[in-house]
């Protein structure tokens, strides 16, 4: 694929901001206001905004904290952002380690079954009972990302080694 | 106490009698955040008996939320303790995810006074 189909090819799916690379959180704190300014951009709804913005900072900290590809600030992976008249969407893709697949299958297939009420009673147990085994946040991402979003998507990948792949959607 | 608000912190002033925090949460490091907070709140609490504590946040990440849970235990075991403490948790009337989020944390305030106030 030469350069400028990889630039046409984000263009034409929508997607108006795409980071690849080492992310870690001064990485972060350099893109989020750029991120900010983008969405706000497009759309002058605030709560909208601050929803995707929220996703955009969970899935950034999730490749940060978890990609098995790292370096030593932190993780490499890729989010991007993108916009269609349905509303917004936030991906983000990073190596994983293969033994923890189907425990997070599981766990996101059962955030995936659970109304708004449910998931809010997650949260709050979680916030309660502390993190999880193997946790280096508060073990709220996968829910955060689950109330915030309209509906989310995973898969995972072998290419060979497993990719992971998190897509929410935000509409208004 | 006084903190001036950047991209990822909110402003923050902590005295003997009030402490007030305003702006987004999602600091780069949740523990170096939240430890010299906890602490002076923990001591100003100390040497009260009348404290009041007003929060008003636009956006927290699921890390910060951690800390926010730990700040109001403080707050209610200082209650639990017989000092009179009050919190108002404002939020604007459209921003119905901190309405929830104030709802939430008030669950577990007893003894604290805890107000939601619509801004």
């Amino acid at each position: 694929m030469d350069s400028h189909d990889f630039h046409k090819l984000l263009l034409s799916r929508g997607t108006f901001f795409c980071y690849s690379g080492l992310l870690s959180e001064e990485v972060l704190t350099a893109i989020s206001g750029i991120v900010r300014e983008q969405v706000t951009d497009i759309d002058n709804n605030e709560n909208l905004t601050t929803r995707v913005f929220g996703i955009f900072v969970e899935q950034a900290q999730n490749i940060i904290r978890y990609s098995e590809e790292r370096l030593a600030l932190g993780g490499i992976g890729t989010v991007a952002i993108g916009h269609s008249n349905d509303g917004f969407i936030v991906e983000a893709i990073n190596p994983m380690n293969a033994e923890n697949v189907e425990r997070l299958k599981e766990n996101l297939k059962d955030l995936q079954q659970m109304d708004s009420k449910d998931l809010r009673k997650a949260y709050k147990q979680r916030l309660r009972e502390g993190p999880p085994e193997g946790s280096k946040g508060a073990g709220l991402g996968f829910i955060e990302i689950a109330r915030k979003s309209s509906k989310f998507e995973f898969d995972f990948v072998e290419s060979p080694d497993v990719l992971f792949v998190l897509k929410a959607w935000i509409v208004p | 106490m006084h903190l001036e608000a950047t991209n990822r912190t909110p402003e923050i002033s902590i005295s003997e009698t009030a402490l007030e925090m305003k702006g987004e949460c999602y600091p780069e490091d949740i523990t170096a955040f939240a430890e010299p907070i906890l602490e002076s709140l923990a001591e100003k609490l100390k040497a009260c008996d009348v404290y009041s504590v007003s929060l008003e946040l636009r956006y927290f990440n699921s890390s910060s939320a951690k800390f926010l849970f730990d700040f109001f235990e403080v707050l209610e075991d200082a209650a639990v303790a017989g000092k009179s403490v009050s919190i108002e948790w404002r939020y604007r009337s459209t921003d119905n995810s901190m309405k929830e989020a104030g709802e939430d944390f008030g669950e577990d305030m007893e003894e604290a006074d805890y107000q939601l106030v619509e801004i």
